[in-house]
């Protein structure tokens, strides 16, 4: 007991001594036992734990005279992409919630407009996009979906110092650079990726797990924390294959896949390629149970899937199947406008461009105050939109807790996420060898 | 209580906290010993194995490097805005030309010679107004300007543009230009380049031909035949001019959201620019900043040294001082002392932090001080200081005493 005791005081005493380490918190839901090198030391420096702040220039400006239309940037996949059907639905959703904003009276009876810009998927083309809105001089933007394009797109903003909103890009790391002009309203897939290792290892006790993805930067991302996290509760990814954008026969990554006999199988990339690797999957007699990414959750997926698509898992952002008055006042009024459903693009393009309103109508018209209100962490936190509450972390990123779908009797059914549970044998080794 | 404090416990803490006390000491010291052991190499003569270093300080002088021996201290600020003339006080980069300054802002290029501020913009032929960067020539002379959308030469009064459409530039807007001999290397938001102002070739980096899993670029710069460029998420890509062989210098603990050691390595992938001198590449990033001697890397945090802020936009190194243009102040070291200028709040008036390592030594006052604490550029030559801000560009004179 003494010794307890005299260890407890030399290790209260000496902890100033732990030179630069701060006390960890878990940055973006990180499960404990999922936390970077925690069982084995601590690091030196956490980065995320409280936000930035931005210290520049700017507020002291005065609003234009004589304006005749309060300008909003607009930044995505419209011609020229494998992805436009997405664009198509994100720009929908931005248009409609300028629409309504407009029939309020837009901002002091002056309209709001916008400045559609095209993003091609081409390196370095959303920085020249962005120049041009700020010679547009737009007050803000909303974009975009492909992971390159928002990353180029956001060291322009910084530069050019240009809020900006993020509704469709789900990469890890795009809001992972610390800039404190850019918020995220959809989940991204850290939080996919941790619900889909819990889901498939420890509440269906899978122990195989197959990998197959898209050959691009959405692949790579989107499954590096599902790689990581499987390997750290003991299952490491079995077999990782990959397939290009437009490709259609997928049959020498299944052989391969087929020869390490997986207990499951998760396919990561645009709904085309997913409906077809599916099908070529079951043609092959693999009847593993599949999971997937979020981008499944979509009708071309399911009209090349059909009847293969069925008991299929895959995570989404928000419930497009809600109850919520707003949401189906939004899902109405989307539908009479555009003749579709909208998609998780449209919900949170519209979540997006409306608080992108709300910022103008609060700070007025300067780039710095408008960045202030989205990012203070309290004028938006907690705000709810079609897609549910807006939960930001330090990152300003939405971290808010995801849904399960699964597809059951012709349709995607939708879940909350279960609450992951914790893994108090962690590190354990599989005993099955590969 | 009575038994935590008996007299048996109280021996054992007492002999814990000496041994504690000790091996702080000891790891002090080991620390010190590394960093005086990296200065002495970096002291060391190295070979210039191409004449370009040297024709650089040739012209450029080498008041800086001689007064640098203890850290230079800059004072008696001017601030220049709109007021004084330049197009715009959202200064993005400053570069000292001869007995000219070149400051490029947000509204065009603005020239500071006699006492007198005169703009260039498109209307002149340049590029575009947004110019993030200039470097001048040492052989011919040429200002490069990167804007933009596009880069401009300005030569004998006129300004060329290369964009993508009418040259081999791998993406329009060029957030760095550096001269190196006969080469204009760019980093833009589309991959690096260079192009030889002889053969009038160009030659383009991208996640193709490079190791960079983006071609995110953001800066660069070189010297003894290497060129290092910021990849935005991908580090610092070291490139040799002569074997034009690649290496990647990335973070390796490999997590965004860590830094696990902060001298095992560049200390994120998130790398703002580069800048070599006296045989030291420093690196920035908006996590911090890192040194490296050829051998080994050492990393700095605001928590932990001089620096301003974690959130570094550029640097520029000059000799043996690095100058670093945070989003929180402008900071100088020269590996052993750090020198920080921050401007108070609603007041010209502002001090330069002195510190030993992250020991205080003392705080002088400033008045004037410089223009803003978001400090986006600088340049150094002799015995001036300029800075550019998001409020104005500045001008500081090397205090004497």
């Amino acid at each position: 007991m003494k010794n307890i005791s005299a260890l407890i005081l030399f290790l209260i005493l000496t902890s100033p001594f732990l030179k630069g380490q701060q006390l960890p918190e878990n940055y973006g839901n990180i499960p404990d036992e999922l936390v970077a090198y925690d069982k084995y030391q601590k690091a030196y420096k956490y980065h995320f734990i409280t936000p930035i702040q931005f210290y520049g220039a700017g507020r002291e400006k005065l609003p234009p005279k004589d304006l005749k239309e309060v300008r909003i940037g607009f930044l995505g996949p419209l011609e020229g992409s494998n992805i436009v059907s997405l664009g198509t639905q994100m720009l929908q959703g931005s248009m409609l919630a300028i629409e309504d904003a407009n029939e309020k009276g837009g901002y002091n009876g002056i309209p709001y407009k916008l400045m559609v810009h095209n993003d091609v998927g081409l390196w370095g083309a959303a920085a020249n996009e962005i120049v041009k809105m700020d010679d547009e001089k737009v007050w803000a933007w909303l974009g975009s979906i492909d992971d390159i394009v928002s990353h180029v797109a956001l060291r322009a903003t910084l530069k050019l110092e240009i809020p900006m909103i993020c509704t469709g890009d789900p990469d890890p790391t795009f809001t992972e650079t610390n800039i404190p002009w850019v918020i995220r309203n959809i989940p991204d897939d850290r939080q996919s990726c941790y619900a889909l290792v819990d889901y498939i290892f420890k509440k269906k006790g899978h122990s195989r797990v197959a990998v197959i993805r898209a050959n691009n930067r959405y692949g790579r991302v989107g499954t590096l924390h599902f790689n990581r996290s499987s390997t750290r509760i003991g299952y490491p990814v079995i077999i990782e294959e990959r397939f290009g954008d437009g490709e259609t026969d997928f049959s020498t990554q299944m052989e391969r896949i087929k020869k390490t006999s997986p207990d499951a199988i998760l396919i990561w990339g645009n709904a085309k390629e997913s409906g077809l690797i599916v099908n070529q999957l079951r043609s092959m007699g693999m009847n593993q149970p599949v999971f997937g990414s979020d981008r499944m959750v979509n009708p071309e997926f399911l009209n090349i899937a059909g009847k293969n698509a069925s008991g299929i898992v895959t995570t989404c952002q928000y419930n497009p199947d809600s109850d919520d008055p707003e949401y189906k006042a939004f899902k109405a009024s989307y539908m009479k406008r555009f003749g579709q459903e909208p998609d998780v693009f449209a919900a949170h393009a519209y979540d997006g461009m409306n608080l992108i309103i709300a910022a103008i109508e609060k700070a007025g018209l300067n780039r710095a105050l408008i960045r202030d209100v989205l990012t203070d962490l309290k004028t938006f936190q907690g705000y709810d939109g079609v897609t549910g509450p807006m939960i930001f972390d330090a990152t300003w990123n939405n971290i808010r807790p995801i849904f399960m779908a699964e597809f059951i009797n012709g349709k995607f059914k939708f879940a909350p996420a279960p609450p992951l549970e914790k893994d108090e044998a962690i590190y354990k080794k599989t005993n099955i060898g590969y | 209580m009575k038994r935590i404090f008996s007299k048996k416990t109280i021996l054992y803490t007492l002999i814990l906290i000496i041994i504690a006390v000790l091996v702080v000491l000891i790891l002090t010291m080991d620390n010190k010993s590394d960093d005086s052991r990296k200065i002495s190499a970096a002291d060391n003569d190295y070979p210039d194995f191409t004449t370009i270093e040297s024709m650089e300080k040739l012209a450029r002088g080498s008041e800086l490097a001689k007064g640098s021996e203890q850290m230079p201290v800059y004072g008696n600020w001017k601030t220049f805005t709109e007021k004084d003339g330049l197009p715009s006080d959202k200064v993005y980069t400053v570069r000292i030309d001869g007995n000219r300054v070149l400051a490029g802002t947000h509204d065009g290029l603005a020239v500071y010679e006699k006492g007198k501020w005169r703009t260039y913009t498109t209307g002149d032929g340049l590029a575009h107004n947004g110019v993030v960067s200039i470097d001048v020539s040492v052989n011919t002379g040429d200002v490069w300007i990167g804007t933009l959308s596009g880069l401009s030469r300005w030569s004998g009064g006129k300004f060329e543009t290369f964009n993508q459409f009418n040259s081999g530039m791998p993406n329009d807007l060029v957030y760095n230009v550096f001269c190196y001999g006969n080469d204009v290397w760019v980093a833009t938001g589309g991959g690096a380049g260079h192009y030889n102002t002889f053969t009038k070739e160009w030659e383009i980096f991208t996640e193709q031909n490079a190791p960079m899993h983006e071609p995110w670029t953001y800066a660069l710069s070189a010297g003894d035949g290497k060129v290092w460029i910021a990849a935005w998420g991908g580090g610092v890509i070291e490139y040799n001019t002569l074997t034009k062989q690649f290496r990647d210098y990335v973070d390796p603990d490999g997590f965004m959201e860590i830094d696990l050691q902060p001298d095992d390595g560049v200390i994120h992938d998130i790398t703002t620019a580069t800048s070599y001198a006296d045989s030291i590449l420093w690196v920035s990033t908006y996590f911090g900043m890192s040194r490296y001697d050829g051998k080994f890397w050492k990393g700095y945090f605001d928590h932990d040294s001089g620096l301003a802020s974690n959130f570094i936009n550029f640097l520029r190194a000059e000799g043996p001082v690095v100058f670093v243009c945070s989003d929180n102040g402008l900071s100088s070291f020269n590996g052993k002392t750090w020198v920080t200028y921050k401007k108070f709040d609603n007041s010209t008036d502002g001090q330069a932090i002195v510190k030993d390592g992250n020991t205080l030594v003392m705080e002088m006052p400033l008045s004037p001080s410089i223009a803003h604490n978001f400090t986006i550029g600088v340049d150094a030559e002799d015995d001036v200081l300029w800075v550019a801000t998001s409020k104005g560009v500045c001008r500081g004179e090397l205090l004497k005493n």
